[in-house]
């Protein structure tokens, strides 16, 4: 209840800090007027502690109660400078972030920089429960750290607030920054667990033999999408109208080798997304060629990591219209 | 918070550095906690260790459980509260001792890290000498050193580093608590009333005299207090420290009779010759008396010290006893006539004795009374009587039984001034002389470093108090009669050599003794300027600093103000320290010179440019300089990327630049 009240409020302050700094540039310094500073819970325990020593010197009329009172109550202004310190002036760059499947964990990678003359400390980022590593900066260093994002549906995932934070010395204060930079990863489908076949058969084998053929019944031209095989591109045509345009056939040969979107009509949208995915991984294991056919974009046929990744790009892409 | 996951050596070295700060912090309190509470606490650390180490079981909860409720009970049990000073201390580590053994995450090892501050705190009630100061200093300096450690999610520091780190921090924090100490409003009087701590492990006079009592405090060379006199101090032999008066006996010991307020009581004194002005530095006594030399005739803070009944200075019982150092300054003259009036009933209260006690002493004194029932001449009978037989004064009396006046006067004949006090008192009151005894002090040495006496302990004394109508109360100290030297020059002259008198030896070695003198001048200063600083002191400060009477709520707007100016300093020095970009080196600086020439013929480097990629473009647009700005670009690279480039390829590239003075086209 109460960590939900926690969670309720920190939520409001953090909209609140992006409706005041806006969106964040790659890479952006972590200036004074973005550091925030609070005691920490064992910050509060301290400033009891404090007190108590306080009344208890008054009490007792105690002189060096009141000095080693005084003392502390200093070194906790002190560290809360230091901590404060200790994140201003870093600067924050995104690297990038490796594209994942819907379930896995988004790992955004920063590099954080000291471009100062002082040691920094304990420098780390976090987002909701997940932190990255800690790290301590030396004058003029650079550290990557990386924050890991849980994933829940497909597309792009744009890095959500998230802070860089500070709590040298000695966990007393906790100083941060918002951060809400242009970030992205791009989130695969989850693919659909192994067990239904391809949608051609064990008599596709050798295809590429037949395929010749099977190319040969040219049906049209359509337009170049990215993607399209440059074996395929009507160059004579091109000469002559200065538009790409690609060659389009038919016939059982090309059939197979395709990813249909129509193959699965039983299934919905995102079940079919997940199945597509699971038979490009599947195929691209095996080291066969094939192409995926969406109601609105075309992979043509091709191999390798590339390949692929266009093809789960298209899926993670996917849009039909429907809300989502 | 997550459990650290440090590696196992991580794991280790941070309870070491938890057991080490703790073991300091509790270290100045192992002089007044029971043996077994730092035997708890060294097995726990320990098994801890252990277990951290070779893997041994921990207790589980339930058995912590009880653990920690038995030795609750212990403590409890040993000192009969939980309540108090010493009770509140073995408490608090016990508490550390059993929290160390549980402790698993970060927050754990933080936490007793806060309670190693408390422990220095609880320390400082009870001593606080110029040494304590050093021990404050080094026990928070290793608790903020363990804080920064232990507080790492990280691998720990080097320890030297962080050793460093919390000795900045805290000299940074430094200035703050002189501020704060100097400016805090010091309020007098306790917030709430102090638990008393008892009498155990003090020494000094009670409100109880029995024989071997004081002797007992002759062998102490604990400072009772120290006296700063205004003028030319009175001679040794006039130097009597009123200290409790005690007119109950109960035929072996004496007592202080109730509270006897009487309000007049100043009006009975006549005070001649000169006034002596002086200030008394009281070491704490857990009592209400204070002392003053007899006889007192004004004195400060009026309202919390009065004259009780028998002319003893008190402390007001709104402010109770005197738990730590106080000082306060008397107006006294040596030469004066207390005329008491003395009521009937109060004189019948001097007169009692025992039924039954010290027969022979008491036939002794009715002899003399028969003989000649003028005061005075019992009384020279008396004295007569401890100066004509062999009594011997000394440090190492026979012990004594039921009757210790007739033991004494009649057997063993050898005492300190309590026995001779004692008995003379007995002697008095069977002879029909109302008589009490007066315990204080007596003499005491002059520090020439600081212009002040010391009395100790072993100046500890006691006299009586004879009354005669038309004189009042008269001091009779019968000490005088048998060892005149104890009176003039004091404890160590008046002993024979073997005896165990404090301080002796120091006497002997000159050099020793000089350097025990000046140690003590520096206490003094110390506990006049530092421990002494309170609602007084302070007042005088803003006085000097052109606050006329500042209220609490000016001065903490001073302490603010202070103590924010000082954090904007902080702020300003660290922005000068840390703050600076990184300068780029010397190589770098060069090249950007350079650069900034490039720059004039609008061939400007952009950010992400490699020096090579911008020497072929630049010289592509100016071919003339193609060949400096290769050479330049080159001898640059060689110096930030090609190991062991010296000093003289800097200075070639020195050249270099100052030469290069392109023209624009």
């Amino acid at each position: 209840m109460l960590a939900a009240l926690a969670q309720r409020v920190r939520q409001r302050a953090g909209r609140w800090a992006h409706r005041r700094q806006g969106d964040d540039p790659n890479p952006v310094a972590l200036r004074r007027r973005r550091v925030y500073i609070l005691p920490s819970a064992l910050g509060i325990g301290y400033g009891f502690l404090v007190f108590a020593m306080l009344l208890g010197s008054m009490n007792y009329a105690n002189s060096m109660g009141f000095a080693l009172t005084f003392l502390l109550v200093g070194l906790g202004l002190v560290a809360m400078h230091h901590c404060h310190r200790n994140l201003e002036g870093a600067e924050l760059r995104f690297v990038g972030a490796p594209p994942v499947f819907v379930g896995e964990l988004a790992v955004f990678t920063m590099a954080l920089v000291n471009p100062h003359g002082g040691q920094r400390y304990e420098l780390f980022l976090s987002r909701g429960e997940y932190d990255s590593e800690t790290t301590d900066l030396a004058p003029g260093a650079t550290a990557r750290l990386s924050l890991a994002i849980p994933t829940t549906e497909r597309g792009v995932l744009k890095l959500p607030r998230f802070s860089a934070t500070s709590r040298y010395p000695g966990n007393l204060f906790r100083c941060w920054s918002w951060l809400h930079m242009p970030a992205t990863c791009l989130v695969y489908p989850r693919p659909a667990p192994a067990g239904r076949s391809l949608p051609f058969t064990s008599e596709d084998e050798g295809d590429g033999h037949r395929s010749g053929r099977g190319d040969s019944s040219f049906t049209g031209l359509r337009s170049f999408v990215p993607g399209d095989s440059t074996g395929r591109v009507a160059w004579k045509a091109y000469a002559r109208t200065e538009e790409l345009l690609v060659k389009q056939f038919s016939g059982t040969a090309d059939s197979v080798r395709w990813l249909d979107w129509g193959s699965l009509p039983e299934l919905d949208t995102e079940a079919r997304l997940s199945q597509l995915t699971r038979w490009c991984l599947d195929l691209n294991r095996a080291g066969h060629s094939f192409g995926l056919r969406l109601p609105n974009a075309v992979v043509n046929i091709g191999a390798g990591s590339g390949h692929l990744h266009a093809c789960l790009k298209a899926l993670a892409l996917f849009d039909d219209g429907a809300d989502r | 918070m997550t459990a650290p996951t440090a590696s196992p050596e991580q794991h280790l070295a941070r309870l070491l550095w938890t057991a080490g700060v703790l073991i300091l912090a509790t270290l100045p309190h192992f002089q007044h906690i029971p043996l077994w509470v730092i035997v708890l606490l060294g097995v726990c650390i320990v098994w801890r260790l252990a277990a951290a180490e070779w893997g041994w079981p921990l207790p589980r909860t339930w058995w912590r459980a009880a653990l920690a409720f038995l030795a609750f009970s212990a403590v409890f049990v040993t000192y009969r509260t939980i309540n108090g000073l010493e009770a509140g201390s073995a408490l608090l580590i016990v508490m550390v001792a059993l929290k160390f053994l549980e402790t698993r995450h970060r927050r754990d090892q933080l936490v007793l890290m806060m309670i190693a501050y408390f422990l220095v705190f609880a320390g400082l009630l009870a001593t606080q000498g110029l040494l304590s100061m050093l021990y404050l200093i080094s026990v928070v300096w290793a608790a903020t050193v363990g804080f920064l450690q232990l507080s790492r999610r990280g691998p720990l520091l080097d320890a030297r580093q962080t050793g460093r780190l919390a000795g900045r921090l805290l000299l940074q924090a430094l200035p703050i608590m002189v501020a704060l100490f100097l400016l805090f409003p010091r309020l007098p009087g306790p917030l709430w009333s102090i638990p008393s701590s008892g009498t155990s492990g003090r020494t000094g006079l009670d409100s109880e005299m029995s024989p071997g009592d004081i002797t007992e405090l002759g062998l102490s060379d604990a400072v009772a207090f120290r006296v700063d006199f205004a003028g030319r101090p009175p001679p040794a032999s006039q130097l009597y420290w009123r200290g409790p008066v005690l007119g109950a006996f109960n035929g072996r010991t004496w007592s202080n009779s109730g509270p006897q307020y009487r309000p007049q009581i100043q009006d009975t004194l006549q005070h001649a010759g000169d006034a002596t002005r002086y200030r008394v530095m009281l070491e704490p006594t857990g009592r209400r008396w204070l002392v003053a030399l007899d006889m007192p005739r004004l004195w400060s803070d009026d309202r919390d010290i009065y004259m009780d009944g028998r002319y003893q200075l008190m402390r007001s019982r709104r402010r109770g006893a005197v738990r730590s150092r106080i000082d306060y300054e008397v107006v006294s003259h040596t030469e004066f006539r207390a005329l008491d009036d003395l009521p009937l009933k109060m004189r019948e209260g001097y007169l009692q004795l025992p039924e039954g006690s010290n027969p022979r002493t008491r036939a002794l004194a009715r002899g003399w009374r028969t003989a000649d029932p003028e005061p005075t001449a019992i009384i020279a009978n008396a004295l007569n009587y401890f100066r004509s037989n062999e009594f011997y004064y000394t440090l190492t009396p026979p012990p004594l039984d039921a009757n210790p006046a007739d033991e004494f006067v009649f057997e063993t004949r050898e005492g300190f001034c309590e026995h001779f006090a004692s008995a003379f008192t007995v002697m008095m009151r069977a002879a029909g002389i109302p008589a009490r005894v007066v315990t204080g002090y007596q003499g005491g040495e002059l520090n020439p470093l600081g212009e002040y006496f010391i009395i100790r302990q072993s100046d500890a004394h006691a006299w009586s108090e004879v009354w005669l109508a038309g004189e009042g109360w008269v001091r009779i100290d019968p000490t005088g009669a048998v060892a005149p030297e104890r009176i003039a020059a004091g404890l160590s002259r008046a002993m024979r050599a073997d005896e165990p008198v404090p301080g002796r030896t120091l006497a002997r070695l000159p050099w020793l003794r000089n350097a025990y003198l000046l140690w003590d001048a520096a206490n003094t200063y110390w506990n006049d300027w530092v421990l002494g600083y309170g609602p007084g002191l302070q007042r005088t400060l803003m006085q000097r600093m052109g606050f006329q009477n500042p209220g609490w709520q000016t001065l903490l707007a001073l302490a603010a103000a202070v103590t924010a100016l000082l954090l904007i300093a902080l702020t300003a020095y660290l922005t000068w320290t840390f703050g600076r970009r990184t300068r780029p080196d010397k190589a770098q600086r060069l090249y950007l010179t350079f650069c900034r020439r490039l720059a004039r013929l609008q061939l400007i480097r952009s950010r992400h440019e490699a020096p090579r990629a911008f020497a072929d473009r630049a010289s592509r647009a100016r071919p003339d300089l193609a060949a400096t700005i290769g050479a330049i670009t080159e001898e640059y690279l060689q110096l930030r990327y090609e190991p062991g480039a010296g000093p003289d390829k800097l200075s070639d590239l020195g050249r270099l630049i100052r030469d290069f003075r392109p023209d624009p086209r």
